[in-house]
């Protein structure tokens, strides 16, 4: 079998700060619900689109980290850092020096925190001196920023890729990662995806047409993710096992979108050696019954209908993290009931597609110690 | 494990566009820097970058079109229009889903994201124009060039700051080593704008009139831009279709510093050289030119030296920096390198570090000064280094 484990994870929605958390929510949600969100109140200053949300409310990076380092912090790089510090915890990875530029780091985002980036415009367009910004915050301007500080957090020397895949964000990440510990670059990659609920992200959602069904959102989900005889330092447990991860791209978008995502799905069955009849659950990144873009091309690759999940519907439009909150849902869910393979699917708004199949090993998986 | 060669290069830069005028431009140590004129540069003390003051979209591009598309996705699918055609490949030859587009980027969309801020000022947030904010995410670079030449393969935009070409052009090589595809278009893209003109001044890293690398009195970068892409195909592709083969790309090794936002480490980068010399098969002896990463700060250049006489010891290589001519073009950057590489070994010499007027005896290497040098090349370094620690390089060696 190929792909590789998860041997731990954690996720920061709007549920709160990790698993148990996330895990409560879904138990208390009724199947199929659309979540409107907190009310927002002062989060911001600033005018926002709408007055609900999915945000965590009171989030400070301080309370789980202390204060050293984080001062400069954008949203994006505190969730980011705090979801990376609760799934190594929670995989039980032990580190130190030997392993860690064996641990590499990849983060999936649209464009990093578009709030810095256009805060820092903004002071070189507003004050006396365009060029009165701060050089201490210059850093969070760019794209690999949260990536950057999760790895010098931990010290994480391995390799420390962002990608900016939008919806396919968190696909285009474990893909990444699977390639980088397939070809030994790193034994393990703590992999994932996160997005901030800032006024310029509910604003560009609201504006392109993201929140006619669900409100905007931020999360963050990191998955400890490691070869299946992986050392033990890694984390002895196995929570579940991505088959395989394929991307494509349909230029031009429609019917050209639709064949390369159902040509995704024959892909990770393939390689997965798995049969479309085992697949019983699908996550996509939906948030409407009657949308059918990624569930249509799948159920005529699968040639069933599998049920769908669509998280946004919970958790709110989290565009990168999105997928990452999916997988979490997977994990988390108490669903002993359901065996079989899941997929995770993505399609963004140009021609970009992608899916994942996943094993989820019950009760947390075998020991491998 | 196939073997991988670059059959085509596709440069959009301030000192030429296509492979002639700029293997012309590295050759007589031509300046791209000129005066601002993508942003009022009014208030700034420094004024200038090394724009890509000639670029026109429409003489590239087929199918994107540019009113769709910001900045830095026109010059990647441009660049990669480019490579296409140096290439001299025929993309209805290619099996779709077998060819793939990898870039490269630090801001991505940065001068979309500088109108939309000017509309958020001007109007607030709900003044935002909806097209131009589709026009944002920064994974619209790859999915540019997948749009430009029609490819059904992975569609990825590496967001690793200024290494990212590297990081781009690395993954790119472990897709068609492993089988997984047989051509790919790798690079990357960045467009000048006013907020890291603003950052790099205020962090003191920012030069008035021109970038001066490995100069003892090198005062720091110049912002830059363009796109450069790379058609990379596993040889025996390449063989097949009888394409004439610039250089095999060797492998590469990637490592992340994990100790600063900005401060490059010293014995994190030459444990990233010798991680690229192992995947590739080499030892540093083999090495007879680095294309250095080469900003022009003082800290960069100190720390890159340092680096190589850690690695390669008291009598280095050549490394020169071709950010003396382009300035830096951030995500684009190693990928002008690797283009630069390319050519060195295909036209056998070494670009110049130009505007070198002092040397340095704390840095211990040879800059190539000034002149273009004829030289026998058979493996070149590719540097990247970037914030947050992101070191990636690329070894480039001649056909065989």
């Amino acid at each position: 079998m190929s792909g590789v484990v998860v041997t731990g994870w954690s996720a920061l929605t709007s549920a709160g700060v990790g698993v148990d958390a996330l895990a409560k929510r879904l138990e208390l949600a009724e199947a199929g619900q659309v979540e409107k969100g907190q009310e927002i109140g002062d989060l911001y200053e600033e005018p926002l689109p709408a007055a609900n949300g999915h945000f965590l409310p009171s989030f400070s990076p301080r309370e789980h980290l202390g204060r050293k380092g984080t001062s400069t912090y954008d949203r994006a790089t505190g969730l980011a850092v705090v979801c990376c510090q609760e799934a190594l915890r929670e995989a039980g990875v032990e580190l130190d020096d030997e392993v860690r530029p064996r641990i590499g780091v990849v983060l999936g985002t649209s464009l990093g925190s578009f709030k810095s980036t256009s805060d820092y415009t903004r002071e070189t367009l507003v004050q006396e001196k365009p060029y009165l910004v701060n050089p201490m915050l210059f850093p969070n301007t760019v794209m690999n920023c949260a990536a950057g500080q999760v790895a010098i957090r931990f010290g994480l020397r391995g390799v420390n890729t962002t990608i900016a895949g939008g919806t396919l964000g968190f696909l285009n990440a474990l893909r990444y990662a699977g390639n980088a510990i397939e070809r030994g670059h790193v034994d393990v990659v703590v992999a994932g995806a996160v997005e901030e609920f800032t006024p310029h992200r509910a604003w560009s959602t609201h504006l392109t047409g993201a929140t006619e069904v669900v409100a905007a959102g931020e999360a963050a989900g990191m998955f400890v993710l490691a070869k299946e005889n992986t050392p033990e330092w890694a984390g002895t447990r196995r929570r579940a096992g991505v088959l395989a991860v394929a991307t494509a791209y349909g230029p031009g978008g429609g019917d050209a979108a639709e064949t390369a995502l159902a040509g995704c799905v024959h892909r990770v069955l393939a390689k997965a050696g798995a049969d479309a009849s085992e697949v019983s659950t699908v996550y996509t990144g939906e948030a409407d019954d009657g949308d059918r873009r990624e569930y249509g091309p799948i159920v005529r690759a699968l040639g069933h209908s599998p049920e769908r999940v669509m998280v946004k519907r919970l958790f709110g439009e989290c565009d990168a993290a999105s997928g990452a909150v999916a997988l979490g849902v997977l994990l988390a869910e108490d669903r002993d009931t359901r065996p079989g393979l899941s997929l995770l699917t993505a399609r963004g708004a140009d021609g970009a597609v992608g899916a994942a199949i996943v094993r989820r090993y019950a009760d947390g998986g075998p020991d491998r110690g | 494990m196939a073997r991988v060669v670059v059959t085509g290069v596709g440069p959009v830069s301030s000192i030429g566009i296509g492979i002639a005028a700029f293997a012309e431009a590295l050759r007589t140590g031509r300046s791209g820097i000129s005066p601002i004129t993508s942003f009022d540069p009014a208030g700034f003390p420094h004024r200038n970058a090394g724009e890509v003051q000639t670029f026109d979209p429409g003489a590239q591009l087929r199918r994107v079109d540019p009113a769709h598309w910001g900045r830095s996705s026109q010059f990647a699918a441009s660049a990669a229009r480019l490579a296409v055609a140096d290439a001299r490949l025929d993309l209805t030859s290619v099996t779709p889903g077998r060819a793939h587009a990898i870039m490269g980027t630090t801001s991505g969309e940065s001068a979309v994201a500088e109108a939309l801020t000017e509309q958020i000022i001007d109007g607030g947030f709900a003044a935002q124009d909806p097209a131009l904010l589709t026009q944002l995410p920064a994974n619209r670079l790859a999915n540019a060039v997948s749009e430009e030449l029609g490819l059904a393969g992975e569609s990825l935009t590496i967001a690793t700051a200024c290494s990212a070409s590297n990081y781009a052009i690395g993954y790119a090589y472990d897709l068609l080593a492993g089988g997984e595809a047989d051509v790919v278009f790798a690079g990357g893209a960045d467009s000048v704008c006013r907020w890291a003109h603003a950052g790099f001044y205020r962090l003191g890293a920012l030069a008035k009139d021109a970038c001066t690398p490995f100069d003892k009195d090198r005062a720091g970068i110049l912002t830059g831009e363009g796109g450069a892409v790379l058609a990379l195909e596993t040889l025996e592709h390449a063989t097949k279709r009888g394409a004439t083969i610039y250089a095999e790309l060797l492998g590469y090794g990637v490592n992340c510093d994990a100790i600063h936002p900005v401060t490059p480490d010293a014995p994190t980068v030459a444990e990233c050289m010798r991680i690229a010399h192992r995947n590739s098969g080499i030892s540093p002896s083999d090495v007879d030119y680095i294309c250095a990463h080469g900003t022009g700060t003082q800290v960069n250049d100190l720390v890159e030296s340092k680096a190589v006489l850690e690695v390669f010891g008291e009598r280095p290589p050549p490394i020169s920096s071709i950010k003396s001519m382009l300035g830096h073009t951030m995500g684009a950057a190693c990928g002008f390198g690797a283009i630069a590489s390319t050519i060195a070994i295909d036209r056998g010499f070494l670009p110049p570090t130009v505007n070198w007027t002092t040397e340095d005896p704390e840095l211990g290497v040879d800059p190539v000064p000034n002149a273009a040098r004829q030289a026998n090349v058979r493996v070149v370094q590719n540097d990247g280094f970037a914030f947050g620690g992101n070191n990636a390089i690329v070894m480039l060696g001649a056909p065989e």
